[in-house]
């Protein structure tokens, strides 16, 4: 049975993160992927660790091959006339365009959605940016994804409410926005289907991010209230939060406010917790602080990981909070076969990750690795541009495919 | 864009945001609670600060667009209903409390050119099949939290539940791939979603930092550290707090020497630092052209710069010089700003009798927009309107359903 999108061609001529980590989706979903580069300015993210073996090249980013997995690449110079007469090639070839440019760059290339269009009238494209293609700020803003968590509201929430934010691990909207990209593309590939009309589909970052906060500003709009940091805990529930474990910065997160898990961790860890304080849940919201005094204490005889397994076993939600080495061995991931190897021309044996969903009798494409610079440009040009050898000699004289 | 897409969703925290992009892109959503309401509706923050069955406002920002109907799907009458009304969807969406708790999709024969998708929280036959998971515990178990908050404390989350909104955006995708299949050939899919996997987008690459022969860093305190200096992405700033990306190599070296410029014209740091080529600081430390001492200075020189200025002037500033700064909103912040009012991202609802603005497009469409059509459905709403139009229940079952319990 064939991947969903088997015959669905994609030009990739996005950057970074979202953009590249969008069209991985499709390219799992079994599209054909042209990413189009430069080897005079390399994607970024090929610059971004981790590289293999910790030593640094444009061609041993691990997270390159995990955001352009499966992916065919160019290079090309979309600046010069003959660059561009390529991506127009390429654009009548292609089902959808995605691109992730500070939004004035694309209108001064005459590549936008309406020069596109009249090469490819049903195109899908999808224009992504820090704060979108409209709007006041529109032309100017170009940003990265800590950007788009600070301006969605995101940043502010996270962390103590007596420190300065700390704000998310990493580039937060680069992972969230590439969910609603990839929907918003699949819709609008579903109504082709039925209509043929194409699409011009503009995601900005920052407002992507709101939708994953999305409560918070309704305690705003409807409420009048701003939502403030609340550190590791909440208001409403106990015990609730990350609890010391005996290792370094070792931490396990127990969720056991409810009557039952509570119970439950009560018997577990009996000594200070049989106090009759604790016996309701409005005891405990009022003794918070010597009950998490107690559970840090009988968690810290042990390591984030001993505390889980122990607390699973007896029925109460915990996870250590665990970081890169304890995901690296984790048989859970190896069970849902999450961490799939790689064979690299330049790299060698690497791992990078799976889809986080699997469709049957429709099936997605195997993890493949990520392409090296330019490594299908000669066939690109031929198959999908339909550009004869001479046409490509004298590309590569004018400089257009370096 | 989804016209004529039917979906029935069996409400959980993970189905909601699911849910809510496909009827955002046009599908007709309708989510089934048990008699005494999902459990969404029990999640704060609440209207007024008041708790309530039909106060929560995170049901409402993730039902909108819903209808909804009650029904007691554990009991014999519930079953039956249930499997006549699976037939009349295209799409059906269920959440398993954990990865081996059975689904639903194993009971119940669907319309052969359907799609079923069924969201667990881990692998369905891996060790941690019998996990018992939470919002927090997903988190925990995805490696974004490990990561976050300052290193002598806690990991701090998001105070709004993360879990359920990747788990639900990653399921939105799942179904829609599974409809491209379906419209490809017209066979039926079933999709399985990963609650942690998706999660685990989260972690960027966390999960494959050893295997590349990497080694663990400490927790980066939402910034990082650089030759021993501690490397701030959240600056103190005159009225609250902005978020400022010291980067370097050829790509974005550029925009630190920008800010740097910034810095040194309004007499913060010297014309050494501000004026130096910062783009090869790597290269540059390890061979000895620049010490820790001047990337601290510039560290120094930003904060002292940023705390005489309000969040308004280092936006307009940082927009001007193309710089990667941005203020961090607060929500007062990202409901005013007239970037987000100008393009449309609000859209106003009537709910609990007052007009209430709301973030709902989520993109924005050449031929297409996200409108809100109706509030989160009150419970058991549209349960009458339902069976009735879709499994021509007459008044009489319909009462006898409501007089037993089953809706």
């Amino acid at each position: 049975m064939s991947a969903p999108l088997a015959g669905i061609r994609v030009l990739d001529l996005s950057w970074v993160m979202v953009g590249p980590f969008s069209a991985r989706y499709l390219a799992d979903l079994g599209a054909d992927v042209v990413k189009v580069e430069s080897s005079s300015r390399i994607d970024p993210l090929r610059t971004l660790g981790p590289f293999k073996d910790g030593i640094p090249g444009p061609e041993r980013s691990v997270s390159y091959h995990n955001l352009n997995a499966g992916k065919r690449s160019i290079t090309l110079d979309l600046k010069s006339e003959a660059g561009r007469a390529v991506a127009l090639k390429l654009t009548a070839w292609a089902d959808i365009v995605l691109e992730s440019f500070t939004p004035r760059v694309l209108r001064n290339m005459r590549l936008a959605y309406d020069d596109l269009r009249t090469v490819r009238p049903d195109l899908i494209m999808v224009s992504t940016s820090i704060a979108g293609q409209t709007g006041p700020y529109a032309s100017d803003l170009m940003g990265v994804g800590t950007m788009g968590a600070a301006l969605s509201g995101a940043t502010f929430l996270i962390g103590w409410p007596d420190r300065p934010p700390v704000g998310p691990f990493g580039p937060w909207t680069d992972e969230v926005t590439p969910r609603f990209i990839v929907s918003s593309l699949l819709a609008a590939l579903h109504r082709r289907r039925r209509t043929g009309e194409g699409c011009y589909i503009d995601i900005a970052q920052a407002e992507a991010g709101m939708q994953f906060i999305s409560p918070a500003a309704w305690e705003f709009t409807a409420n009048g209230v701003i939502p403030q940091r609340q550190g590791s805990g909440s208001r409403l529930r106990c015990p609730f939060g990350s609890y010391p474990g005996a290792d370094t910065d070792g931490w396990v997160v127990i969720d056991a406010s409810g009557p039952a898990h509570w119970e439950r961790l009560r018997a577990l860890v009996g000594g200070g917790l049989l106090d009759s304080r604790y016996e309701t849940l409005i005891g405990r919201l009022r003794h918070r602080q010597p009950l998490d005094a107690e559970v840090s204490r009988w968690t810290s005889q042990r390591s984030a990981q001993d505390n889980e397994h122990i607390l699973q076993a007896a029925g109460v939600p915990a996870h250590a909070a665990v970081r890169a080495a304890a995901l690296a061995t984790d048989p859970d991931l190896r069970a849902a076969g999450h961490l799939q190897p790689i064979d690299d021309p330049v790299i060698g044996d690497a791992e990078i990750e799976g889809p986080r969903f699997a469709i049957a009798p429709s099936s997605l494409h195997p993890v493949r690795r990520g392409p090296l610079i330019g490594e299908h440009t000669y066939e690109v040009l031929r198959e999908c541009a339909g550009l004869s050898d001479e046409d490509i000699a004298s590309l590569g004289e004018a400089g257009a495919i370096a | 864009m989804l016209a004529g897409i039917r979906v029935l969703e069996l409400s959980s925290r993970e189905t909601m945001l699911a849910g809510s992009i496909l009827a955002d892109l046009g599908a007709d959503v309708i989510v089934v609670e048990p008699p005494g309401g999902a459990d969404g509706r029990r999640l704060e923050p609440f209207l007024d600060g008041l708790p309530g069955l039909e106060r929560s406002l995170t049901w409402q920002a993730l039902n909108r667009n819903k209808r909804g109907m009650t029904l007691a799907i554990e009991t014999p009458d519930g079953v039956a209903l249930l499997r006549d009304l699976v037939q009349r969807f295209d799409v059906v969406i269920e959440a398993t409390a954990s990865g081996s708790a059975p689904s639903l999709a194993d009971d119940l024969s669907l319309r052969p050119s359907s799609v079923h998708c069924t969201i667990r929280p881990f692998a369905q036959n891996g060790p941690k099949a019998g996990y018992l998971a939470t919002d927090l515990v997903l988190m925990a178990a995805s490696g974004a939290l490990g990561m976050m908050g300052d290193p002598d404390r806690p990991p701090v989350p998001l105070p709004v539940p993360q879990g359920m909104m990747e788990a639900g955006a990653e399921a939105a995708i799942a179904v829609l791939a599974s409809l491209a299949a379906l419209d490809g050939d017209g066979t039926g899919q079933r999709a399985d979603v990963n609650g942690r996997l998706a999660a685990m987008v989260g972690a960027f690459s966390t999960p494959v930092t050893i295997s590349s022969g990497n080694p663990e860093g400490p927790r980066p305190a939402g910034g990082g550290s650089i030759a021993g200096v501690n490397m701030p992405t959240v600056y103190p700033c005159a009225d609250g707090f902005v978020v400022a990306t010291l980067a370097f190599g050829s790509a974005w070296g550029p925009m630190t020497n920008r800010l740097a410029a910034w810095v040194h014209e309004e007499g913060f740091i010297t014309e050494e630092l501000g004026l130096r080529d910062w783009a090869p600081l790597l290269s540059d430390l390890q061979e000895g052209r620049v010490g820790a001492a001047q990337l601290q200075g510039l560290v120094d020189g930003l904060s002292a710069m940023f705390a005489t200025r309000s969040k308004d002037e280092i936006w307009r500033e940082a927009r001007e010089r193309s710089l990667l700064v941005a203020p961090a909103m607060d929500m007062a912040d990202v409901a005013t700003s007239p970037q987000f009012l100008e393009r449309g991202v609000w859209n106003e609802l009537t709910w609990a009798s007052r007009t209430i603005r709301i973030p709902a497009r989520f993109a924005q469409f050449s031929n297409y927009s996200i409108t809100t059509r109706r509030p989160a459905p009150m419970l058991s709403q549209h349960t009458n309107e339902i069976l009735a139009g879709e499994l021509s229940l007459s008044q009489d079952e319909l009462q006898a359903l409501f007089v037993h319990g089953v809706i």
